[in-house]
């Protein structure tokens, strides 16, 4: 396809010298490519797979493969195992989708898109299998394929039942392989070993999965047969088409939920799903309405409070009824999504919050730093005491203050004791839980900034210095690319990381102008072993 | 695709006397197709696992659960209350100790532990070796995947029904962690390589996987050739899928060979277990009811784990636990009475479980609600001290006294399954010093742990309380391991055994 469309252009277009964007992708031969390998579906990327193939809801991967691991994100494929568990839940899964889905007759005749002259029409099951095997397996079929489906077609004459054949098509595409894995096999690369260029294909299940977090649409599909996925401007309209869809926000609100930690919270369901709908609707206004800075979602002077939030956070004089309004935050000392109740029950421990939990949080998922875990001889089970206070910082500064626990804890404890006056559910508190004697002063200290060490107060004051630090950008791009790639970074992949949070400062931090960045980036079209 | 099925003259005629019109095919007029074999009663092994340690932090009191009494006849404490009249079916040991690394000169002893606490007792309790303290694993093929090595049946081997693998707690329920290895307590060993063994969380996968091929019994001719007609096209869809899996292998990288290659090999696996014939239905082998839709996966756990009742009392950090094991106990019990597996493994709660307590039905009416979670019972997350942690072990002993009741109450043979049967439960963690926090009467201990072993299987006479100071819990598994047909003799590091159970 890409040698006819270069053809095409030698003949056609004799005289025009045709803009980068809209040559060829070509690979930089100093440029590392990065390392991918065979990714199964998350259970919530296959429900949505699911979904959008079948129109079947019933989130059967949820309820019946082993969770994920979540760190942060979950879909590190370096963490997944085949194993008997994960079969049977997908032999299981794939049999009730297909059972239902000819229990639906409006769905049914909707998806098999032709009218069976009877129970052995081919016909009529070769067109649904080439129609919902390229949409299935994101790629057409080979003729030996279609008739290996066709060939089930043996039960339904058998039953007498047309349906029967489509059921057990269906049953099989959907433990496929090629649905179950995003696999990636690209064709060799003249002069770069071990490196292969992904098909228009391949290259639209990494978009779509990427940006929507389920399978490639039909137009997208079509638009990898025409070679239009081919250069980074073609991707660059695929991708800004998966931006604008309703799909595209529901994917970046998961990221931002899986990044902190809110896609699950332990409270009760009417503010679980108050506190995540308050985040999500400030992200989808900061990177979907907005379009401008993205550093907005942390400075944001304003949220999206309903009366279950304004009850909880303690808004007098909320009027909003049951919908959620734009409330500023006054006087009240909050600000972006960190104050956000959602990311504020991240990190607690012992019934209450954990200043260090929190600092291990904020230092892992918002400075991208790594925190060891505690050395041997160290019971993370036991409340930190001190004979001298029965006040939350003065024992964790005294549990905290010999040698030993010092190193680490000095860089961890005082991030949590500056943001302490929001308890484990954001709200504001005045004094330590059931000890009025100990006011919280809200004073906080991060080290490692560039100038060393400084003081904070409150989640204002941490926010303030976190996007002064300089390091926000990055951790931002590297988040991005663990969540696209599957796995955490590696050296290799550095230059890429820099070279992204280059284009991400120089461009106004536009999060959306971030992953245009990343899938129109020559390296995203290829890829090698790891 | 499908091969037809070839009658031998004399199967055929064989199978004619008496062959009821319609009927499926008869297990000896098959001719190269494997059946679930029920001759003389096989031994078997199941290993029961609770994740708690067995008193609570700084509790001083005397134990709820060892017996005071030492050899037959044993006192129950309200832990054990739920054995009733079984603790004649039962032994307990108790004294047993896996070594840390602070009594070893800072190093991890063979069979040991790195001093801090939770998971860390996990690969030398189930493995017998000493525990990797960068990893959250299993170092060594754990007691029941050696037994199964030993005692399945070639059919159970090449169908990857040497042994089944359940989960009781359905989820971790914290929101912010994972967890990481405390969800899996069955490993073999690939070469130098412990493979994880994850469980089967879903009780109605659990039932379709052992018995969906089961006609069910009493079905009319019709009934039955509908379900035959289903499992062929079951097979042919398996058979696609696997085929497909076969021909992208050789396409792929070297890691991904390696990935694809295991969902090949369990695909397979399960493609022979669909093609088995099951054992003919008897007055013990039945297809179990359907056990219907699983309880639905719960929420994490509330967030204030301190005495809020309220907060535990909402379907949180709970999926109806209580239900799926009552349905996994039915399950083992019947596949080991159709001889589908030997071996099984039931983790009825995760290492440092976050379960929510407060869900599960009272031991007794008076009883105080549980309202905290698993782990915390043990470290005060609700007044009690061990008297409540020990309620929370009754209720994993009443699930372990279910199941070797239904044992007992299934003839074999001329007795019982019960006496073919070899099951020990194992907890995480004793009641002692702790290295960690240098400490007396911890939870975080591997001091005074116990293991209990029931049924008679391989000269095994159960009902004592046997003292074993000092001595490894593996060395006990070692003793049980043999009494189910196993012919090593030490378990990972840890060689030795516990005579007194056969005495």
């Amino acid at each position: 396809m890409r040698k006819a469309a270069l053809f095409l252009c030698l003949v056609g277009c004799e005289g025009v010298v045709s803009a980068p964007g809209d040559r060829p992708m070509s690979l930089d031969p100093e440029v590392e490519v990065s390392a991918s390998g065979i990714r199964r579906l998350s259970r919530v990327e296959m429900d949505a797979t699911i979904k959008d193939l079948v129109g079947d809801t019933a989130n059967g991967a949820q309820q019946l493969i082993t969770p994920d691991p979540t760190n942060p994100s979950d879909n590190d494929f370096q963490q997944q195992l085949a194993s008997a568990a994960l079969i049977e839940a997908l032999e299981r899964i794939a049999t009730e989708v297909a059972d239902r889905l000819i229990a639906d007759p409006a769905r049914f005749a909707a998806l098999v898109g032709c009218t069976a002259t009877g129970p052995g029409d081919a016909d009529c099951l070769k067109s649904f299998v080439t129609t919902f095997g390229r949409r299935a397996l994101r790629r057409p079929l080979t003729d030996e394929e279609i008739a290996n489906f066709v060939a089930l077609k043996s039960f339904a004459i058998e039953a007498n039942d047309f349906k029967v054949g489509v059921r057990l098509v269906t049953m099989a595409m959907l433990q496929e392989p090629e649905l179950v894995y995003r696999v990636e096999v690209g064709t060799a690369v003249a002069g770069r070993p071990g490196v292969q260029q992904l098909d228009g294909y391949q290259l639209a299940a990494r978009l779509s999965y990427f940006l929507w977090g389920t399978t490639p649409p039909d137009w997208l599909l079509d638009a990898a047969r025409d070679g239009q996925l081919s250069t980074p401007n073609g991707i660059r309209t695929a991708a800004q088409r998966l931006l604008d869809d309703r799909q595209a926000q529901a994917r970046v609100a998961r990221f931002h939920a899986l990044w902190l930690s809110y896609h699950r919270l332990p409270h009760a369901p009417d503010l679980v799903s108050a506190m995540q709908a308050e985040s999500a609707a400030l992200v989808d206004k900061v990177v979907f309405q907005e379009q401008g800075d993205y550093f907005d979602l942390f400075r944001s002077e304003a949220s999206y409070v309903n009366q279950t939030l304004a009850t909880h956070y303690g808004i007098s004089g909320f009027q909003g009824g049951a919908g959620f309004q734009w409330t500023p935050y006054g006087t009240s000392p909050r600000k972006g999504i960190l104050s956000h109740g959602s990311v504020l029950s991240a990190g607690a421990k012992f019934s209450d919050t954990s200043p260090t939990q929190r600092g291990i949080f904020i230092r892992n998922r918002l400075f991208c730093q790594e925190v060891p875990p505690p050395p041997p001889g160290v019971n993370v089970d036991e409340k930190p005491t001190s004979a001298a206070s029965s006040c939350k910082v003065d024992r964790y500064s005294a549990h905290a203050a010999n040698g030993g626990c010092r190193t680490c804890h000095q860089n961890l404890d005082p991030v949590g004791f500056g943001i302490e006056n929001f308890n484990k559910a954001g709200q504001w508190r005045d004094h330590d839980d059931g000890e009025p004697n100990c006011a919280i002063g809200g004073d906080g200290k991060l080290t490692g900034l560039p100038g060393g060490e400084k003081p904070f107060k409150g989640v204002v004051g941490l926010t303030d210095l976190m996007l002064g630090s300089g390091q926000m950008e990055q951790c931002t791009v590297k988040q991005v690319f663990r969540f696209s790639f599957g796995r955490n970074e590696k050296p290799a992949d550095l230059p890429f990381i820099a070279k992204l949070t280059d284009a991400f400062t120089g461009h106004g931090r536009s999060f959306q102008g971030l992953l245009l960045d990343v899938v129109t980036d020559s390296t995203y079209s290829f890829r090698k072993d790891e | 695709m499908r091969k037809a099925i070839r009658l031998s003259r004399r199967a055929a005629l064989k199978g004619l006397g008496g062959l009821t019109v319609g009927l499926p095919l008869l297990e000896c007029m098959l001719d190269g197709r494997e059946a679930w074999a029920q001759a003389a009663p096989p031994r078997r092994y199941v290993v029961f696992f609770d994740g708690q340690s067995l008193g609570a932090d700084g509790d001083t009191r005397p134990t709820e659960i060892i017996p005071t009494t030492v050899g037959p006849n044993y006192d129950l404490k309200t832990a054990l209350t739920p054995l009733g009249a079984l603790k004649s079916e039962v032994s307990i040991v108790s004294g047993l100790k896996i070594p840390w690394a602070a009594e070893n000169g800072g190093t991890v002893p063979a069979g040991g532990r790195p001093d801090a606490h939770h998971v860390n007792s996990l690969s030398p309790l189930l493995s017998g070796v000493r525990a990797n303290a960068a990893r959250t694993r299993s170092e060594g093929a754990t007691s029941d995947q050696l037994v199964a090595d030993a005692i399945a049946s070639a059919l159970q081997v090449s169908s990857g029904r040497r042994s089944v693998q359940y989960r009781v707690q359905a989820d971790w329920y914290l929101s912010v962690s994972a967890a990481y290895g405390r969800d899996i307590i069955s490993y073999r060993m690939n070469g130098t390589n412990p493979v994880a063994l994850p469980p089967t969380i879903s009780p109605q996968q659990a039932f379709s996987s052992l018995f969906g091929t089961f006609t069910p019994p009493g079905v009319d001719p019709a009934a039955a050739a509908k379900f035959d007609f289903e499992l062929r096209a079951r097979k042919s869809v398996l058979d696609l899928v696997k085929n497909d899996t076969a021909k992208l292998i050789p396409k792929l990288g070297t890691v991904d060979r390696m990935r694809l290659q295991r969902h090949f090999d369990e695909l397979r696996e399960l493609e022979l277990r669909v093609a088995a014939i099951p054992p003919p239905q008897t007055s013990t082998c039945v297809k179990p009811s359907n056990p219907g839709t699983d309880p639905a996966i719960g929420n994490p756990q509330p967030y204030d784990m301190n005495a809020m009742e309220n907060q535990y009392n909402i379907n949180s950090g709970y999926s109806g636990e209580e239900q799926r094991a009552r349905v996994f106990c039915d399950l083992i019990h019947m596949a080991l009475a159709c001889d589908l597996t030997r071996v099984a493994s039931l983790q009825v709660t995760m290492f440092q479980s976050h379960m929510n307590m407060a869900q599960l039905p009272k031991l007794n009416a008076a009883d105080p609600v549980l309202a905290t979670d698993c782990h915390e019972l043990g470290h005060g997350g609700i007044p009690g001290g061990t008297h409540v942690l020990s309620l929370g072990i009754a209720w994993h002993v009443k699930h372990y006294a279910y199941l070797i009741q239904k044992l007992k109450d299934t003839p074999e043979g001329n007795g019982t399954m019960l006496d073919n049967v070899v099951m020990p439960m194992l907890w995480e963690g004793g009641h002692g010093f702790d290295p960690e926090g240098n400490k007396q009467n911890s939870s975080h201990s591997t001091e005074n742990m116990a293991v209990m072993v029931a049924g008679r299987a391989g000269g095994l006479k159960p009902g004592k309380h046997i003292v074993a100071a000092g001595k490894h819990p593996a060395m006990v598994l070692v003793s049980a391991m043999k009494a189910a047909g196993w012919s090593g003799s030490a378990l990972g590091e840890v060689s030795g055994e516990v005579p007194e159970l056969f005495t």
